[in-house]
């Protein structure tokens, strides 16, 4: 059969075994190194966006930021320290790592000797990852523990709050628990505020935190602290407060109340009446409430600083008689009426205005109700809801009515800086902000009488120990000497004193009431009553720190008489 | 060419290799440097606080006065009394009268060509 190329389509080339094979194999070569350049590709292109990609690094060890959480450190006005966290290591013990319980236990109790055996020996034994062993310690028993080398027994550090005041702003700072939350004073406000929330977050990290600023002037705290205390022995008295405010702007500048506590050892918390007298004591005010009555009458208008009270008999409510301590018994000016603490005065100077008109002003006041403050540790005056007549007699001269100290100075204050009613405050806040808050209880020139009977009462009355005391430093005040109730009965030997003052009364600035609990005689010359002893304590005080305040002495005359309202002159 | 080409590969290869593989070795490094200088902050942070707080403790008034006290005999020194404290207003002035014979004889002096001055300034050498 023959075979012709015209039978077939075209020529096709037909080429070696050899040379297809070669053909097939650079083809496959070429695949190969597309395929290898896009790997490569593919690798580089996820390095380059590797690179690009910036860390979250705030995550990272949030585990460890609980543990150190920090607290913001708290500063007075003039940025002194009043608590700061300090790093300390505590050991913890990591139980399924332990080899030899036995042994472990016995090393570390040579360390720590205080450490209960059985208590030790069932905390390391069991199948655990992380136990606590002993917080809170020293670097050189950590040094000592490194030393020991048991294996599964570790530290790590955690933030502790230190406050390097001491015992001398307990209650203004209250104190924290060993997971560092705040449970009382100003400590446990601020985690109400925001701390606790950025904590949770783990944004409460190293010093990340701004300070926070307090209203206290450490220094003025000091005298007030070492004051009280003095007070405490030289009256032997069961307890001794005290607080100053700014008049103007309601900053607490100190707040003290003995006994108190060491807040870097917060159990000492626990002691029996170690609690915040300032804030959480409510008590009969006595005498000091008279400077109420007297603004309450005069701001009114039913009476005038001109005006004469008789104060010659006692007067009856049924069976009771009320009549004064050491009375004068003839017919008294108003200023003499406070100037000699008149209790029969008085009463006629609140019956002049009216008890319902009385009991208003004390709404108005904000004895009624707690005042508002930063501080947890509060508690609810009580006043009569309505008052009876004997009722609004009493509570004239400060009885049968509990209110706390913070609610009589925040009420002097607003007496003596032009009758404005300012809420007390532990933060920093200036006068600007203070004014958007004031609420006006008294006409201007109610203020400038109460200031002159203040005064008065210092140059001629019961204040005239504290103005020896303080001269030159133009302070005024009331005494109040209230009588304890013992056994259902008033009781004349244990009294409880007060002194409501404020300086420097020709351009007023601060206010400050102290507290004297149950004083004895400090000698056979002195009285129990509060010019001997809360009175003496606030001229002490005011001497050491008006300078600090920067009040200079004045001895001129005219200023005192500056202070005499025009009718009197 | 494709042995040539597989040469280079190789070459590269082995290059990128030993490039990785001290990358790896450096980045390892660098994290235990890493990880030690944040142990070091740490703790030296931690020695910052206990030293700020020895400051603080240190700067208290409560702490420095009995310092002033236990020293208040050698140094002689006490409260601030309040007739202490002074104002400029309180210093009396000049007395008003001038020292007229004095002043008498320094115009007579100069009206006759004698400047006291010159005997100072002669004295102190300056021309």
């Amino acid at each position: 059969m023959a075979v012709t190329a015209e039978d077939f389509g075209p020529t096709i080339s037909l080429d070696g075994a050899r040379k297809v094979r070669g053909n097939l194999t650079q083809a496959r070569i070429r695949w190969m190194v597309l395929a290898l350049v896009m790997g490569f590709g593919l690798v580089g292109g996820r390095l380059v966006q590797l690179g690009m990609v910036v860390q979250d690094s705030t995550i990272e060890g949030q585990a460890r930021d609980v543990i150190t959480a920090t607290r913001p450190p708290i500063l007075d006005r003039n940025g002194l320290e009043m608590a700061v966290d300090i790093r300390v290591p505590s050991l913890f013990a990591e139980p399924r790592r332990i080899i030899d319980v036995e042994e472990a236990v016995r090393k570390l109790r040579t360390v720590l000797p205080e450490l209960d055996e059985a208590w030790l020996r069932n905390r390391l034994t069991g199948d655990k990852g992380f136990v606590w062993v002993e917080r809170e310690l020293s670097p050189a028993i950590q040094e000592k523990v490194m030393r020991l080398g048991i294996p599964g027994i570790d530290f790590i550090t955690e933030s502790k709050r230190f406050y390097p005041g001491m015992t001398e702003a307990s209650h203004i700072l209250g104190s924290t628990n060993i997971d560092n939350q705040g449970i009382s004073g100003i400590e446990n406000h601020m985690d109400g505020e925001n701390v606790a929330l950025l904590q949770d977050l783990g944004l409460a990290r190293g010093n990340a935190l701004a300070p926070v600023e307090l209203s206290v002037d450490m220094r003025v705290q000091h005298v007030m602290h070492e004051q009280l205390v003095d007070a405490m022995t030289r009256y032997q008295a069961i307890a001794a407060a005290g607080v100053m405010m700014d008049i103007h702007t309601g900053e607490i500048i100190a707040l003290a109340s003995l006994p108190d506590f060491d807040p870097n050892d917060p159990a000492t918390a626990l002691v029996k009446d170690s609690f915040n007298r300032i804030t959480a004591g409510i008590f009969e005010p006595g005498s000091i409430f008279k400077t109420v009555t007297m603004a309450a009458a005069l701001d009114s208008g039913s009476v005038t600083i001109n005006d004469q009270f008789d104060a010659r008999f006692g007067i009856r409510f049924g069976r009771f008689t009320i009549d004064d301590f050491h009375g004068k018994h003839r017919i008294l000016s108003l200023p003499e009426v406070y100037k000699y603490s008149s209790n029969i005065g008085t009463i006629r100077v609140m019956q002049a205005m009216g008890k319902e008109a009385y009991r208003a002003f004390l709404t108005t006041m904000g004895f009624d109700i707690r005042v508002p403050f930063e501080l947890p540790e509060m508690r609810l005056p009580t006043v009569p809801k309505e008052f009876s007549d004997v009722g609004a007699a009493t509570a004239s001269f400060g009885h049968g009515l509990s209110v706390s100290p913070l609610h009589m100075v925040t009420a002097y204050a607003a007496f003596v800086n032009g009758g404005n009613y300012i809420a007390p405050t532990l933060y920093k806040r200036d006068i600007a902000e203070a004014e958007a808050l004031y609420r006006r209880v008294l006409k201007p020139e109610t203020s400038a009488e109460i200031r002159y009977l203040m005064r008065l009462n210092a140059l001629e009355g019961s204040g005239s120990q504290m103005n020896k005391e303080a001269l030159g430093y133009r302070v005024g005040g009331k005494t109040g000497t209230a009588e304890k109730v013992v056994d259902g009965r008033y009781s004349s030997n244990k009294v409880t004193n007060f002194f409501g003052s404020a300086f420097p009364l020709d351009n007023p600035r601060y206010a400050m009431i102290i507290m004297v609990d149950e004083p004895k005689l400090e000698n056979a010359q002195s009285g129990t009553t509060a010019g001997w002893n809360a009175g003496m304590v606030t001229g002490r005080i005011v001497q050491r720190v008006a300078p600090m305040l920067g009040i200079a002495p004045d001895f001129s005359e005219i200023l005192d008489q500056n202070l005499v309202p025009s009718v009197l002159r | 060419m494709i042995r040539n080409l597989n040469i280079i590969l190789i070459f590269t290869s082995a290059l990128m290799l030993a490039g990785v593989y001290a990358l790896k070795f450096s980045i390892e490094n660098t994290a235990s440097i890493r990880t030690a200088l944040i142990a070091e902050i740490d703790s030296q942070e931690g020695q910052l606080s206990l030293v700020k707080a020895d400051e603080a403790v240190l700067s208290q008034p409560g702490h420095i006065e009995p310092i002033v006290r236990r020293h208040e005999m050698a140094l002689a020194i006490a409260p601030v009394k309040q007739e202490q404290f002074g104002a400029f207003a309180d210093l009396p002035m000049r007395p008003a009268k001038p020292n007229t014979a004095a002043m008498d004889s320094l115009f007579e002096s100069l009206a006759a060509g004698v400047d006291p001055i010159d005997a100072i300034l002669e004295v102190e050498g300056i021309e």
